[in-house]
């Protein structure tokens, strides 16, 4: 027999040295059983080369004497499927987030329905000219509009300041997240480079294949992501049209570059900075200029409480600007209740009260177009906060999937410490009696020499 | 294979249902505390803008409520100066079928034309009634007094007439003009009485008799057709009052079905989403807890 004598140990040991090294797995894998972003592993053993029995009547080919088993390769158990819908739902579910939480703020802005909002206060600077009309020789329920109209202005002012704030925000917060996709570029480039030299010289180097996916998971919340998987592993990856990362090089990337950015907590910011807002701030203005305009027409065509003709009730243009005249406010007495310059004639009063109820901005009074204006916003932030919701469900429903097959399962993992220990001690068993067989041959057999 | 259910996952969604139950347990709270059902708009946006309108409808009601009575206040006094005219109007006109009488000697004359003087001042001082500062006989000229004391009966206000609006479009006259009820030195009231003492003090007993003394009556029938108008008025503006009263009655309703939250049907949701948050908590405590680990050794 040409095999050698000691050839059942090397089997044995190659049994030991796998069950050694599938534990090790096994023991990564409890380790990690809480890291975000970890995918269970798996040593994958083969069989190795069978011997080859030499003989004169066959021809030396593989494959009589099993030699035992190899670990082949630690292997990664992903879907990368399910990465790709896991990254479409959470840069959905990125793009509500930034819309929805922009919105609640618009709403606190606002405070509707309240009874301090424009909505209250309109009212009473309406009530207040109705009640000069009652008693316009009296200074004191003019002097009272003038401080309803200055509260109405004031509501304006801080409503539209506040938009302008979140306006500005707004706008902070892309350049902030841009500074957060240009980091998260440069970490991706350098985990490229390591896993190129890592497949270079044929390691599995899946620890940074984990630690790329996870990077791409962030990435794709702020923006369309698409990835080309080019040799060795090495991702280029681009974002909104925009190149961010190409081999081991990192772009930085600026809101110009993103030229075919469509969802993604980015597009969000920037739909709600550029669009939704200054929607909302154009239909305010509307609403104070009409008011403006309105109001100081019909003003100038009454007459104040010493005969002369009403000058501007409002001064300013928009709702950034709207204030209640300084001369008026100094002295109400000029406000010009009266049609035909008597004291008690209050016939000009009563029509700028009518102004509420005239239809002048698309067929709605001032207070409509209000209210419109506030429920567009409330249907706006209604519909991005289910969006949240239904983007959530899904993306957790993906993320679920997703761990379904990669996340560690420690029953699992008891049942592979149970399977490999047990297998390790059998070949170490194999050994002993490959090793009391030898013992046999050395120390019973052909005693020589005694 | 069945699906492979790992550790992680497990967490994630108890942490999940948590977070959930927990959301909607703060939410419930809120509304139990504000006892609001509507705190932002996009809670539901339809209700928020029924809501805004129920407001400005209640804000605008409420005014024309405190017009209406503003100008109620201002028909009492209007109604009450009237009433006093009209006494010092049968005064008058008893004094002059007194002085008619031929068995009336001058002496007796002068003297009851001296009390109708006296009555001219007195009907004037009634005319020159204020409301809060407003006289209210004079027109749209309110802070001019309509009549002087004393010879001159001249009408010092103008004939405008004064409006006040008690719902939308509705205006009602509010003042009555001083000068279409008792005249001025050309004709009226204030004319016929010093046409009288006129009379009176020149002995023509027979103008007196008839001319006078049906002037007199045209005069007294002036005012009480005025005071029938303040009446009527003052019933419109009553109505009003009450129509408005009812609107805003059901408009609160509307606002409070519409804004305010079901206090018991919120505290039936409140509770339940204990219990939810309670089982959640205690079956994430038991499950998570046991693994193989535990019979392995």
């Amino acid at each position: 027999m040409p095999i050698s004598t000691f050839m059942g140990l090397q089997t044995t040991l190659r049994g030991i040295l796998a069950q050694q090294r599938a534990l090790d797995v096994t023991s990564h894998n409890i380790s990690n059983a809480n890291t975000v972003g970890y995918t269970r592993q798996e040593a994958q053993m083969a069989a190795t080369e069978s011997f080859t029995y030499p003989s004169v009547s066959r021809p030396p080919q593989a494959g009589q004497l099993g030699t035992g088993v190899d670990i082949t390769g630690y292997r990664r158990i992903r879907d990368q499927f399910a990465d790709i819908q896991f990254r479409a739902q959470t840069m959905l579910k990125g793009n509500w987030e930034s819309v929805s939480k922009g919105l609640e703020q618009v709403e606190l802005a606002l405070n509707e329905p309240s009874d301090n909002g424009i909505n209250a206060l309109l009212g009473r600077y309406w009530n207040a000219w109705q009640d000069v009309a009652n008693a316009p020789e009296n200074v004191a329920t003019r002097q009272a509009l003038a401080q309803a109209a200055s509260s109405l202005a004031q509501g304006f002012q801080s409503a539209r300041s506040q938009l302008d704030t979140i306006v500005a925000q707004t706008g902070q917060n892309v350049t902030l997240t841009l500074d957060d996709v240009n980091a998260l570029g440069a970490q991706i480039a350098t985990l490229n480079d390591q896993i190129a030299r890592a497949r270079i010289v044929g390691d599995q180097p899946n620890d940074l294949l984990d630690k790329r996916d996870q990077l791409i998971d962030q990435l794709a919340t702020f923006g369309n992501v698409t990835l080309t998987v080019g040799a060795n592993d090495v991702v280029d990856v681009a974002v909104g049209g925009a190149a961010l990362v190409t081999g081991n090089v990192a772009a930085t990337i600026a809101e110009p570059d993103l030229t075919s950015l469509t969802s993604g907590k980015l597009a969000g910011l920037i739909q709600l900075r550029d669009t939704t807002l200054p929607g909302y701030v154009t239909q305010l203005d509307t609403i104070a200029s009409t008011l403006i305009t309105a109001t100081n027409a019909q003003h100038a065509l009454g007459f104040d409480l010493t005969g002369a003709a009403g000058g501007a009730f409002f001064t300013g243009a928009d709702s950034s600007t709207i204030a209640v005249s300084a001369a008026i406010l100094a002295s109400p007495a000029l406000i010009a209740a009266s049609s035909n310059g008597q004291p008690g004639n209050a016939a000009n009063a009563l029509a700028l009260a009518g102004i509420r109820q005239t239809p002048l901005i698309a067929g709605a009074t001032i207070d409509t177009a209000y209210s419109q204006l506030v429920t567009k916003l409330g249907s706006d932030a209604q519909d991005a906060r289910r969006q949240v919701e239904n983007t959530t469900i899904l993306a957790d429903a993906i993320e679920g999937r997703r761990q379904s097959v990669s996340g560690v399962s420690l029953d699992e993992e008891m049942v592979n410490i149970v399977k490999f220990q047990r297998a390790y001690q059998a070949s170490s068993r194999a050994m002993n009696a490959m090793d009391e067989m030898i013992e046999l041959l050395i120390t019973r057999t052909g005693r020589v020499g005694l | 294979m069945s699906t492979r259910i790992t550790n992680s996952m497990m967490t994630r969604t108890l942490l999940y249902d948590l977070q959930s139950v927990t959301e909607r347990l703060a939410r419930t709270q809120e509304k139990l505390s504000s006892g609001k059902e509507l705190t932002r708009p996009s809670d539901d946006p339809f209700k928020t803008s029924r809501a805004l309108q129920f407001r400005s409808e209640l804000s605008i009601n409420r005014q024309y409520q405190r017009n209406a009575k503003e100008a109620s206040s201002w028909s009492d006094a209007t109604d009450t100066a009237l009433a006093q005219i009209t006494e010092f109007g049968r005064r008058a006109r008893d004094l002059i079928v007194q002085g008619a009488s031929d068995s009336v000697g001058q002496n007796a004359r002068d003297s009851i034309a001296q009390e109708l003087t006296q009555i001219v001042d007195s009907i004037k001082t009634q005319a020159n009634t204020q409301y809060a500062g407003r006289y209210v006989f004079s027109g749209s000229a309110t802070l001019t007094r309509p009549y002087a004391l004393g010879p001159s009966d001249a009408y010092a206000g103008n004939a405008e007439v004064v409006k006040v609006e008690v719902g939308p479009g509705v205006q009602v006259d509010l003042n009555t003009v001083g000068q279409s009820v008792i005249g001025d030195g050309a004709g009226g009231l204030l004319r016929t009485i010093r046409d009288a003492i006129a009379d009176l003090q020149a002995g023509n007993g027979a103008d007196l008799q008839t001319v006078d003394l049906s002037a007199m009556d045209t005069a007294l029938d002036t005012i009480t057709n005025a005071r029938a108008i303040v009446g009527a008025r003052q019933n419109r503006l009553e109505s009003a009052v009450n129509r408005l009263t009812e609107i805003e009655e059901s408009t609160s309703r509307l606002l409070s079905e519409t804004e305010d939250a079901d206090m018991a049907e919120t505290l039936v949701h409140f509770s339940m989403q204990q219990a939810v948050y309670q089982s959640a908590l205690k079956s994430g405590a038991q499950i998570i807890q046991p693994s193989l680990i535990d019979f392995l050794n």
